[in-house]
């Protein structure tokens, strides 16, 4: 004998793996399993839908508490079934119109089909629960998932999409395809470990790692220490505190295209500082970052500090600001001097701080690209290529995906380097206190 | 009375300590943060500089001096004679793709994530945290390894470098942290208010648009203004979801500055660049301190 | 008739358990007070009463209808918040109106409903102002009136008075029950004030981690409390505690511990059950229930101590004291002359006070 709380959960859960296998079948893993499998989980829904309206012996339409909802899922399912319509070939001829919607439509019939069934099936094992006296019953696990909160879970939806349907199978997919040779059009076809072998001998590859491990120790670096002091100076009830803030800030509003072009118009040699240096009289002044393999990529780095550290400036702001200020009093009676009393006191209490904005120019550190577009192009050669640019031209221009696929990986590798050690300092450590 | 107590009576000062203005200490630190201003202030300057002088003055000046005869051609060629390829019809088309773009975007995207930091704060279900806790580490994992699948997501449905693919792609990117922004606004209200209005019947709409909504303006002018910004200044998505017909400006400003053809007209060049920052700037420089709370509320709180 | 009834209530949070098995039925008109330390789930029973909390087990009659699984406003409550939880963006009138239109009201209802209720409350020119442009106490008036106005039969109040000051404590308290009187509602009430609770209850329940200790008239529980916990939450200044025990003469004999009490005579007290043997127990005496001077002779226990700290209160004088060692003190005449340093004789009669066994702390 089952009891009437399993069947229920057995209902919902075959229909949540017959949605999975569905959306597996539609993301690239095409194979035929999964799309027979997903009619077989609806038929377990169905058949324990049909045990449950035995055991109740009840299933009613009119008098039903639940009678508004039922109606929601039909109307729901109705229109599902009239997308569906709409992807078919006969339908289509019939009404033109539709036509140009085609490619959109043929998307959707898949999950069109899907809804349309699931929800006549919300629909009757809603007719058997809400025929249930609830004054009588707890209500059950059916009831609990599709009439609770209902409101909160449709408007939760696309969050839903968002975070499974596109962060977590599209990285999937990208990482599954990095294993194949998809060139133009991304392939099922397995070459192992081929991309990375051709990713980690490529020069290219080589100079963008090393671009960005410099870029980003000395982004890190300047931009941690000099909006630290920025923030430290401007927290000493300086006058003028909005005018400096507001200078210091600006350039985070402008784009890193203008940044970059902005920059590379300054560093220009023959118009830039070194016309200007030289015209002085240092006739032999050299200074043309951006046109030097060697020194090009801290051009870029000037611009990124100028364009992100009043952000960090604020950020620390806010941190020193939180402090609380009978701390100076106690220091300054302690007659401990300023800058010892940053060194020992403040920055330790500030440490929260410190790595939450670790945290973020590290995540920006590692999506540089618009930044080196617009400033060098990547050049002079490849001389200021970093990995964002890498994945890019591969996909779209050299029509390699297979070797942007492996690459942008590698970013995620290195970036989950990062986060999982944070977020388990963040939320691990919460648990225990 | 001794010798020394009446001194200490008479040169006791009186009133308030004189404030040294000149003192070492504030030469110092207004001296650095000046001369950092200054730093800051010279790529705007030499911009503005730049814009406004002919090409002569260019190859024959430095980028530093105020131009000698203010003109104002580069301007009106940026914005509507410069070339990308084969248009030559300025930056103002993309101009008028970046507000077309911007727009929608925006709203679409506050609006998804307000009601989801909404049903987030005040209405959760099992397994929401799950999904809000994946929705974060989205925020942090590189745009590249979803750009490809995205392209396929949108071509598929027929919007791929149309606009409406391009708005799709904001509201999905711009998700995460502005769900979070909402999420912890509307916790900080406080929950009898939201208690009350159950037992006063209103549902979960009506709490929204009824109670919610109206208490919250200045953090959807905070989300408005991060996300104005943002999708202004994107480049990335914008040269991968669009076409050169729907180019928003920045990667239009891009191919103009960047074209290898023709002679460099920096000064049209610079213009260009101004009037492509111009926007942001100016949302900057009205907003001031809600923009700055802005960016502090998305990025400390996370 | 009931007019609220709960059954078998539990809740837990996670694997807390928050509340017990809990049953309480309240009559018609009746005025209970949830009376316990913070932290002893009373908000949270009224919670779960208003369908803000969604209980783990157990049933929810409010006017004999089953209503465990219904939304807050489909109960028949109006319920007032201790931080007022007005809506700051409508006037005192929407928020007044707010419940009455989303309950799809006519609008002439709506008027004669929001007309009575400031009539009552007296808020008639308040009624365009903005809830920040309000005092404390006028705001909780305008909370009041959004329960009043959708003329429901239970009134469920959580810590209404906490936040405000002590003299509009004071008189929105008079006030409440003015408005009991003259309504004749159901209400519930929560607070961790005894004095709130003395003076509106028709019934206190007192409640401790999640369980009622004991739910009475409010007479009762200050005379006869059922553990050691309740006598020392309900009075002011707190009951004195004597630990001793009894020992079963002929008639029940007081031992205290560490000291000497002149005449131990126990027979007056109403023990529930006779004492056989010896037991270990704390004598609870009221400090308002002890006599001095010449008069505690009159009284089967009698000792004698010394004044250590006399506190004139206006009315009363406090006097703190200690009788073998463990502390001791009680309220005399505001006009004494006793200092401290005093020799002091005092008594009291037993069956004002209470005795409670030294282990499990209940009453005997």
């Amino acid at each position: 004998m089952i009891y009437k709380a399993q069947l229920e959960r057995l209902f919902v859960s075959s229909v949540m793996l017959a949605f999975a296998s569905l959306a597996l079948s539609i993301v690239g893993i095409k194979s035929q399993l999964f799309q027979t499998i997903q009619f077989l989980f609806l038929f377990i829904a169905l058949i324990s839908l049909v045990v449950l309206g035995v055991q109740s012996k009840t299933i009613q339409f009119n008098a039903n508490r639940l009678k508004k909802q039922i109606i929601g899922w039909l109307l729901s399912s109705v229109f599902s079934i009239a997308i569906w319509l709409f992807a078919q070939k006969d339908f289509q001829s019939i009404f033109p119109a539709l036509k140009g919607y085609k490619k959109a439509l043929n998307t959707l019939e898949p999950f069109a089909i899907y809804a349309a069934i699931v929800f006549i099936l919300f629909a009757l094992i809603l007719s058997i629960v809400g025929a249930r006296d609830s004054r009588l019953d707890r209500p059950g696990f059916i009831e609990r998932t599709l009439v609770y909160n209902l409101s909160s879970k449709i408007a939760a939806l696309p969050m839903m999409f968002t975070s499974i349907g596109i962060f977590v199978i599209a990285t999937l997919w990208t990482v599954y395809h990095s294993f194949t040779n998809s060139r133009m059009l991304p392939k099922s076809e397995f070459v192992g470990l081929a991309q990375y072998e051709r990713l980690w001998s490529s020069d290219r590859w080589y100079m963008s790692i090393e671009n960005l491990a410099i870029y980003g120790a000395c982004s890190l670096i300047f931009s941690l220490f000099i909006g630290f002091i920025l923030a430290a100076l401007l927290d000493q009830k300086t006058r003028f505190e909005n005018t400096f803030r507001t200078i210091f800030l600006y350039p985070f509003a402008l784009s890193f295209i203008v940044t970059g072009l902005v920059w590379q118009w300054i560093l220009n040699p023959e118009y830039g500082v070194e016309k200007i240096i030289r015209s002085i009289g240092f006739e032999s002044f050299v200074f043309n970052p951006l046109y030097n393999t060697d020194i090009v990529i801290y051009g870029i780095l000037a611009a990124g500090l100028w364009q992100g550290t009043g952000f960090i400036m604020c950020l620390m702001l806010a941190g020193l600001r939180g402090i609380d200020q009978e701390i100076w009093k106690a220091a300054k009676i302690d007659g401990i001097p300023m800058w010892k009393t940053y060194i020992q006191i403040v920055i330790p209490m500030m440490r929260p701080i410190f790595i939450t904005t670790l945290v973020i120019i590290a995540a920006g550190i590692i999506k540089v690209y618009d930044l080196v577009v617009a400033q060098t192009s990547g050049g002079p050669g490849i001389s200021s290529e970093v990995p964002a640019k890498y994945v890019y031209d591969y996909m779209f221009s050299a029509q390699n995906l297979g070797q942007g696929f492996a690459a942008s990986t590698m970013m995620l590798v290195s970036v989950l380097i990062v986060l999982i050690p944070f977020a388990y300092l963040q939320f691990g450590r919460r648990k225990y206190d | 009375m001794t010798e020394t107590q009446k001194n200490s009576i008479v040169t006791e000062p009186r009133g308030p300590k004189p404030r040294k203005i000149m003192s070492r200490r504030n030469i110092i630190l207004y001296g650095t943060l000046l001369v950092v201003a200054i730093y800051y202030l010279i790529p705007l300057y030499v911009m503005i500089v730049t814009s406004l002088k002919g090409m002569p003055e260019i190859r024959l000046g430095n980028i530093f001096s105020p131009p000698v005869e203010v003109t104002f051609e580069p301007w009106i060629k940026a914005w509507s004679q410069a070339c990308t390829g084969l248009n030559c019809d300025g930056l103002s088309r993309g101009f008028w793709n970046s507000v077309q773009i911007t727009l929608p975007s925006v709203i679409v995207s506050i609006a998804i994530a307000s009601v989801n930091g909404y049903a987030l704060a005040n209405w959760r279900f099992k397994g929401a945290n799950l999904f809000f806790t994946i929705l974060i580490f989205g925020a942090f994992i590189p745009y590249q390894i979803m750009i490809y699948p995205l392209v396929i997501l949108l071509r598929d449905l027929g919007i791929y470098t149309k606009l409406p693919g391009l708005i799709l792609i904001h509201s999905i990117f711009g998700m995460p942290i502005l769900t979070l922004l909402f999420r912890n606004y509307f916790t900080t209200i406080p929950e009898e208010l939201f208690k009350a209005a159950r037992v006063d019947g209103a549902r979960f709409w009506g709490i929204y648009f009824r109670v919610m909504m109206p208490m919250s303006l200045p953090i959807f002018v905070v989300a408005i203004i991060m996300q104005v910004t943002g999708i202004w200044n994107d480049f990335l998505f914008g040269v991968i979801y669009t076409k050169p017909d729907t180019y928003p400006m920045t990667v239009q400003l891009n191919n103009i500055v960047n074209s290898v053809q023709g002679v460099k007209e920096y000064n049209v060049n610079m213009a260009a660049t101004l009037l492509t920052g111009l926007v942001p700037l100016t949302i900057y420089f009205i907003s001031g301190k809600l923009f700055v709370r802005g960016i502090a509320a998305g990025a400390v709180k996370g | 008739m009931n007019s609220i009834e709960i059954k078998d209530l539990s809740l837990n949070f996670g694997n807390v358990k928050v509340l017990k098995d809990l049953n309480l039925s309240v009559e018609k008109g009746e005025f209970l007070v949830l009376l316990g330390a913070s932290g002893c789930g009373k908000s949270t029973l009224l919670n779960c009463i208003a369908g803000l909390l969604e209980i783990n087990e157990g049933q929810i009659f409010i006017n004999n209808q089953n209503v465990t699984w219904y939304e807050p406003s489909e109960r028949g409550i109006g319920m007032v918040f201790q931080s007022y939880a007005l809506y700051p963006q409508m006037s005192v009138k929407g928020n007044l109106t707010f419940s009455l239109k989303n309950a799809k009201l006519s609008k002439e209802d709506i008027e004669e409903r929001v007309k009575n209720a400031s009539e009552i409350l007296q808020i008639e020119d308040l009624l365009d102002r903005k809830p920040a442009a309000l005092s404390g106490g006028q705001r909780q008036r305008v909370a009041i009136g959004r329960a009043l106005v959708r003329d429901v039969e239970v009134f469920l109040f959580d810590e209404p008075l906490s936040n405000l000051d002590a003299k509009l404590r004071t008189e929105l308290r008079v006030e409440i029950k003015r408005l009991h009187q003259k309504l004749d509602n159901t209400m519930i009430y929560v607070t961790h004030d005894q004095i709130e609770a003395m003076t509106l209850a028709n019934r206190i329940a007192i409640m401790r981690d999640g369980l009622i200790l004991q739910l009475d008239k409010p007479k009762t529980i200050y005379n006869y409390p059922v553990n050691k916990y309740v006598a020392e939450f309900i009075g002011s200044p707190s009951m004195n505690f004597l630990k001793g025990k009894i020992v079963p003469n002929k008639i029940p004999v007081f031992k205290l511990e560490g000291g000497w009490c002149e005449t131990p005579d126990l027979s007056n007290y109403k023990f529930k059950e006779d004492i056989k043997e010896e037991r270990q127990i704390w004598l609870g005496v009221r400090p308002e229930s002890i006599v001095v001077g010449d008069e505690a002779e009159k009284f089967p226990v009698k000792f004698n101590l010394e004044a250590e700290v006399v506190e004139p209160m206006g009315a009363d004088t406090l006097v703190w004291s200690q009788i073998g060692g463990q502390e001791f003190h009680f309220i005399v005449d505001g006009n004494s002359t006793i200092n401290s340093g005093d020799s002091l004789r005092v008594g009291f009669d037993p069956v004002h006070s209470s005795i409670f066994d030294l282990d499990s702390e209940d009453r005997l």
